[in-house]
C-alpha cells in the first residue's frame, strides 16, 4: 500500500491500459494471421471506402473485434458484481454468482437448448432465469421477516443448489448425442458466438449494471461497516442494498446469458485489484472493471492459441487465475485482507 | 451560544418498544439538551442498545415521539438522523482493510449525494481532526491494524466529522485499557467544553458519570430497569447508595475527596453483592 500511494496515478494508468492494450493485440492473435500492414488496410478500406480482402475484413471485423470487445464487456462485468457482492455481504468469498445468477441461467440456457432447435432462445432463457434466481433469493429472505445480508446469502446457496439439481436433471434427460454436449460446452463459457448483434442485447444490462454500480461505488464502503453503522452514517440501507443487487444481477446475467458460466472473474479478480490498490471501492470497482476486462481477453486469447478446438473458457481461468493468485499472495503476503 | 444553552435537542414522549412479543421499554420520557451529557445506566440486558438503537432510527418506536432539533415524528430518515447524531459503536467489526483517512471520509456520508464520494473540502476536515488529536501519522495506516484504543479514538474522530450536535455512544470504554480508557473520556470531556457537544452513552461504569461532572460539564443520569427509564438528574443526586442497591443490586460508599486544584472529586466504589430480595434497602 505504501508504494502504491507514491506511484497512485502510475497504477492507475497502467491498469486501465491494460485491457486496451491486450485488445489491440489480441487482433493479431489467433490461427488466422493478421499483421499490422491489414490494419492499416482496414483504416484505409473504411477511409476510402473501397473494398479489402473480404476474409481478412470478416476475420478482424466479425471475428476477433466483437470478441474483444465481448470479453471485455463479460470480464468487466463479473469483476465489479463480484466486487460489489463482497463489499454488500462483507465476505471476501462471495462472487458474482453468490445469489444464485449462474446456476438460475444456466437452467435457463440448458432448458432452451433442449426445448429449441434455435440458438437464439438461449439469450433470453438464460438471462430470464438468472434473473428469477435472485427474484426467489429475496423470496426466501422475507419469508425470515428480515433483509439481513446473513438470509439473503442462504437463499443464494438454496436457490442456487436446487438449479443446479434441475440442470442435472435436464442433462440427465437430454439427448446425449446432440443436447447434451450444448450443454456441458454452455456450461463451461466461451466466447465463440460474440457476433455484434448479441454483444448489444447483452451489452445494455451489462453496461447498465456495471455504470449503476460505479456511480455508487463509494457507498460500499459505508455499506462494509455492516448495517447499523452504516444506518447511523445516514444511509437508507436496504434501499441502497437493493439498488447494489439489481445492478450487480443485471451485469451478471447479461455476461452469463453471451458466454455461459465463466467462473473465477467474479471472484478472484477482485481480490487481485484489492491487492494491488486496497479495498476502498471507490478504486477499487473500476480497477475491477478494466482487471476482469484484461484477464478475460488474455483468457480467450490463450484458448483461441492453446489448440485447435478452443479450450472451454471456464477452465482456463482457474487454471490459469490459480497460479497468478498464488503469486499475488506471496507478493502481498495477503496483507489486504 | 448561552441562549443555546438549554436547547432539548432530543426528546422521546410516551416511547415504547417491543421485539414482538417481548417489550423491551414503555412509557419513557426524556429529554436531552445541548452541550450535557446524558449518561444512560443500568444491568446488562435491560435494553439500553436498544434504546439507543431507537433514537438512532434503526428500531422505530412502537408508540410515542422522537422529536430531533424540536422536529417531532415517529419516523426520522436515516439522513436526516445522522445530521443530528453520530453514532460511536459499541463493537465495531472489522471486514476490509480500509486506511484510516478512508474511515474517517465516511463519517461525511451525511453530506454526500449518492452518486458521490467524499472530495477536497472532505479530506482537509479529515486532516484537521487528525491533527487536533495528534494522529496525523495514522492517515494512511490500515485501520484494522490499530490497537484497540487507537480504534476507538478513530471511531470518535468519524463522529466528529460527521459535524453533529450529538453523539451517541455505547459503552464507550469497553475494551479499553486503564489508560486508554481515561484517555478516552478526557479527549470526550475537551470536546464536549470546546465544541458544545452533547454526548448520550450508555455505560456500564457509573464512575464515568462522575468523571463528567468532576470535570465541571453538566451531566444527567438516567436508570433504566423494568422495563423503563427513570430520568434521575445529576450524578450526585442521582448515584446514591440506595440507588445503585435499587438498579445494580450492590452495596457501595461514595467518596468525595477534594484534591488540591482540582476541586471536588466523586467516585463510588463498590463493596459487595445484595441479593435480589434486599431491594431499595441496602
Amino acid at each position: 500500500m505504501r508504494s502504491f500511494q507514491r506511484h497512485r496515478i502510475l497504477w492507475y494508468g497502467l491498469i486501465a491500459a491494460l485491457p486496451l492494450v491486450l485488445g489491440a493485440c489480441s487482433v493479431f492473435l489467433g490461427r488466422y494471421p493478421v499483421s499490422v500492414r491489414d490494419i492499416g488496410a482496414l483504416a484505409a478500406a473504411a477511409l476510402t471506402g473501397q473494398g479489402m480482402d473480404p476474409v481478412h475484413f470478416s476475420v478482424i471485423v466479425h471475428v476477433r473485434m466483437p470478441r474483444i470487445i465481448l470479453g471485455a464487456l463479460v470480464g468487466g462485468s463479473l469483476a465489479v458484481s463480484g466486487a460489489a457482492f463482497q463489499g454488500l455481504f462483507r465476505n471476501p468469498l462471495v462472487s458474482s454468482g453468490m445469489l444464485g445468477v449462474s446456476s438460475g441461467a444456466g437452467f435457463g440456457a440448458a432448458l432452451a437448448l433442449i426445448l429449441f432447435d434455435r440458438y437464439v432462445y438461449v439469450y433470453p432463457f438464460a438471462f430470464g432465469f438468472g434473473l428469477l434466481a435472485v427474484v426467489l433469493c429475496f423470496f426466501i429472505g422475507r419469508l425470515t421477516a428480515s433483509t439481513q445480508a446473513i438470509t439473503l446469502v442462504l437463499g443464494g446457496v438454496i436457490v442456487g443448489s436446487i438449479f443446479s439439481a434441475l440442470i442435472s436433471l435436464l442433462k440427465y434427460l437430454a439427448d446425449p448425442y446432440d443436447e447434451l454436449p450444448a450443454i456441458v460446452f454452455w456450461l463451461m463459457g466461451s466466447l465463440s458466438r460474440a457476433e455484434y448483434d448479441h454483444i448489444l442485447t447483452a451489452g445494455i444490462p451489462m453496461i447498465m449494471g456495471s455504470v449503476g454500480l460505479m456511480i455508487i461505488r463509494w457507498r460500499l464502503n459505508v455499506l462494509a461497516m455492516g448495517d447499523r453503522e452504516a444506518h447511523s452514517l445516514g444511509l437508507n440501507v436496504t434501499a441502497n442494498r437493493i439498488f447494489i443487487i439489481v445492478c450487480a444481477t443485471l451485469a451478471t446475467a447479461g455476461a452469463v446469458c453471451v458466454s455461459g458460466v465463466i467462473g473465477w472473474v467474479g471472484l478472484v479478480v477482485p481480490h487481485m485489484g484489492r491487492m494491488i490498490i486496497g479495498n476502498d471501492n471507490k478504486a477499487l470497482i473500476p480497477v475491477a472493471f478494466c482487471m476482469g476486462a484484461a484477464f478475460l481477453i488474455l483468457v480467450d486469447d490463450i484458448s483461441r492459441l492453446i489448440s485447435t478446438s478452443e479450450m472451454p473458457l471456464g477452465i482456463l481461468t482457474s487454471l490459469l487465475g490459480g497460479p497468478f493468485f498464488i503469486y499475488l499472495l506471496r507478493r502481498t503476503r495477503g496483507r489486504e485482507w | 451560544m448561552a441562549a443555546d444553552q438549554n436547547q432539548t435537542l432530543i426528546e422521546m414522549k410516551n416511547a415504547a418498544f417491543s421485539f414482538g412479543r417481548i417489550p423491551v421499554f414503555r412509557q419513557v420520557n426524556l429529554k436531552i439538551a445541548r452541550g450535557e451529557v446524558f449518561c444512560l445506566l443500568g444491568p446488562n440486558g435491560c435494553g439500553k442498545t436498544t434504546l439507543i438503537d431507537c433514537m438512532l432510527g434503526i428500531h422505530t418506536l412502537d408508540t410515542g415521539r422522537l422529536c430531533l432539533m424540536g422536529q417531532s415524528r415517529t419516523r426520522h430518515s436515516p439522513g436526516e438522523t445522522a445530521r443530528v447524531m453520530a453514532y460511536v459503536p459499541q463493537k465495531h467489526d472489522r471486514h476490509f482493510s480500509f486506511s484510516v483517512l478512508d474511515l474517517l471520509l465516511l463519517g461525511r456520508t451525511p453530506y454526500t449525494a449518492f452518486y458521490a464520494s467524499p472530495g477536497k473540502p472532505d479530506i482537509e476536515k479529515a486532516e484537521k481532526i487528525l491533527e487536533l488529536f495528534g494522529l496525523s501519522h495514522l492517515m494512511h495506516r490500515d485501520y484494522t491494524r490499530l490497537s484497540g484504543g487507537e480504534t476507538q479514538l478513530v471511531m470518535i474522530m468519524r463522529a466528529l466529522i460527521q459535524e453533529t450536535p450529538v453523539i451517541v455512544m455505547d459503552e464507550p470504554t469497553s475494551h479499553l485499557d486503564f489508560r486508554h480508557e481515561l484517555m478516552v473520556l478526557e479527549t470526550l470531556a475537551r470536546l464536549i467544553r470546546e465544541r458544545q457537544i452533547t454526548l448520550v452513552m450508555a455505560t456500564h461504569f457509573p464512575n464515568h458519570a462522575f468523571y463528567f461532572e468532576n470535570a465541571g460539564i453538566p451531566v444527567n443520569v438516567a436508570f433504566m430497569g423494568n422495563q423503563s427509564v427513570k430520568p434521575s438528574g445529576t450524578p450526585s443526586r442521582a448515584l446514591t447508595q440506595e440507588n445503585l442497591a435499587r438498579f445494580y443490586h450492590i452495596e457501595t460508599v461514595v467518596m468525595t475527596q477534594t484534591l488540591p486544584g482540582k476541586g471536588r472529586i466523586r467516585q463510588i466504589i463498590p463493596i459487595k453483592t445484595l441479593d435480589r430480595e434486599t431491594k431499595g434497602t441496602p
